[in-house]
């Protein structure tokens, strides 16, 4: 096979590859499905840490205006807390999550009662030591919603965890 | 030089895919409507929001209570009463409750009762009855079901929920969240009037 031959055929191969890789559709299912209202969403942001040494990934999650959420440790065993529950994922250690505390929270109707709660934005804390390379850990939050009148079903929403240990 | 080239574009089909999955996350976290549900965020001096109920003969509603006993709406027929879905999970709700209690005592003459409804699929009976009692409520607690749910609550998952029906089975108010105890006082006081009429 001639050099502009072989050229020829590695462009088209390259190209066929291509047209392959951006087609391909991500897992977006769980994303796009209808689904009740979620009181509480998260992005995953791209981290990076030192292969090999303990690191520690910033989980964020936002919450819709006017809504709160029970902190993990809500201070009352009937309240849902918040809970992050990861799956093991290869070349990962991963530690105990690190919730951030609440804060009081009480309704205007009631205003001797506390709760413990997040509002607005909280971020977990997960504690790894990874091999090299691009890693992705799957999970679920836990959370049970409420404003300053209503609460609202419990409800569990999907986390990926996408990090470079490097 | 083929090898090199395949696997340059499946590394970064691969990094495409991660970049898309980024994507799809950011435009989840952006798709949620930023407005909370308008029975939340009912006007809380009225303490009541628009429901396809109000004004029409309250649903037949036949569910277990604690004991398991069968309890139907139909028991209570010519009684103001008032159906109070509830959650253990419900701060509010728990707030709300011993004032229903206290009413159901103080309007008993007029024949007045309460009728809670939980609506908690994560708890057993035993956990909702420990609630009951540490909140000392002696009103029938039924379990709710999938057609009370959708014939009462509909979409809308809203804790606290009520529903008052006046003595010719009638919905004459819904309220939705918790309002202040005079409030409460005064749909009760209502929905005993309403029927009296």
């Amino acid at each position: 096979m001639s050099t502009p031959q072989m050229i020829r055929r590695a462009l088209a191969s390259v190209a066929t590859l291509t047209l392959l890789a951006v087609t391909i559709q991500p897992v977006r299912a769980q994303f796009d499905a209808p689904a009740k209202k979620n009181y509480v969403t998260y992005t995953a942001e791209a981290q990076t840490v030192p292969a090999g040494k303990h690191a520690l990934l910033q989980l964020r999650f936002q919450l819709m205006p006017g809504f709160h959420v029970n902190s993990h440790t809500p201070k009352s065993d009937t309240l849902i807390p918040t809970a992050l529950t990861l799956q093991p994922a290869a070349g990962v250690q991963s530690g105990d999550l690190v919730y951030p505390p609440g804060q009081p929270f009480s309704f205007s109707f009631a205003p001797t009662e506390k709760v413990d709660v997040y509002a607005n934005s909280f971020t977990v804390k997960l504690p790894v030591v990874a091999t090299a390379g691009e890693h992705t850990m799957d999970g679920t939050l836990k959370y049970q919603a409420c404003d300053n009148a209503s609460c609202y079903p419990p409800r569990t929403i999907p986390v990926k965890v996408l990090f470079t240990a490097k | 030089m083929m090898v090199a080239g395949i696997s340059l574009v499946i590394w970064s089909g691969y990094r495409n895919l991660r970049e898309r999955r980024l994507a799809a996350q950011e435009r989840e976290a952006t798709h949620v409507t930023l407005i909370p549900d308008t029975t939340a965020s009912a006007d809380p001096n009225s303490g009541t929001a628009p429901s396809p109920l109000l004004g029409k003969p309250a649903p037949p509603l036949s569910l277990m209570d604690l004991n398991g006993k069968q309890v139907s709406l139909a028991d209570f027929k010519g009684h103001p009463l008032v159906v109070n879905f509830w959650g253990t999970y419900c701060a509010p709700c728990k707030i709300e409750m011993p004032w229903l209690e206290t009413f159901s005592k103080k309007y008993a003459a007029d024949g007045f009762d309460v009728i809670g409804v939980t609506y908690d699929s994560e708890v057993g009976k035993d956990t909702i009855a420990k609630n009951v009692q540490k909140l000392g409520v002696t009103y029938p607690i039924l379990l709710s079901d999938p057609k009370a749910e959708k014939d009462y609550l509909a979409d809308t998952e809203v804790l606290p929920m009520s529903f008052y029906v006046d003595r010719t089975g009638k919905v004459v108010q819904v309220t939705a969240g918790l309002g202040s105890e005079d409030q409460l006082e005064a749909v009760v006081k209502q929905t005993i009037a309403a029927g009296a009429k």
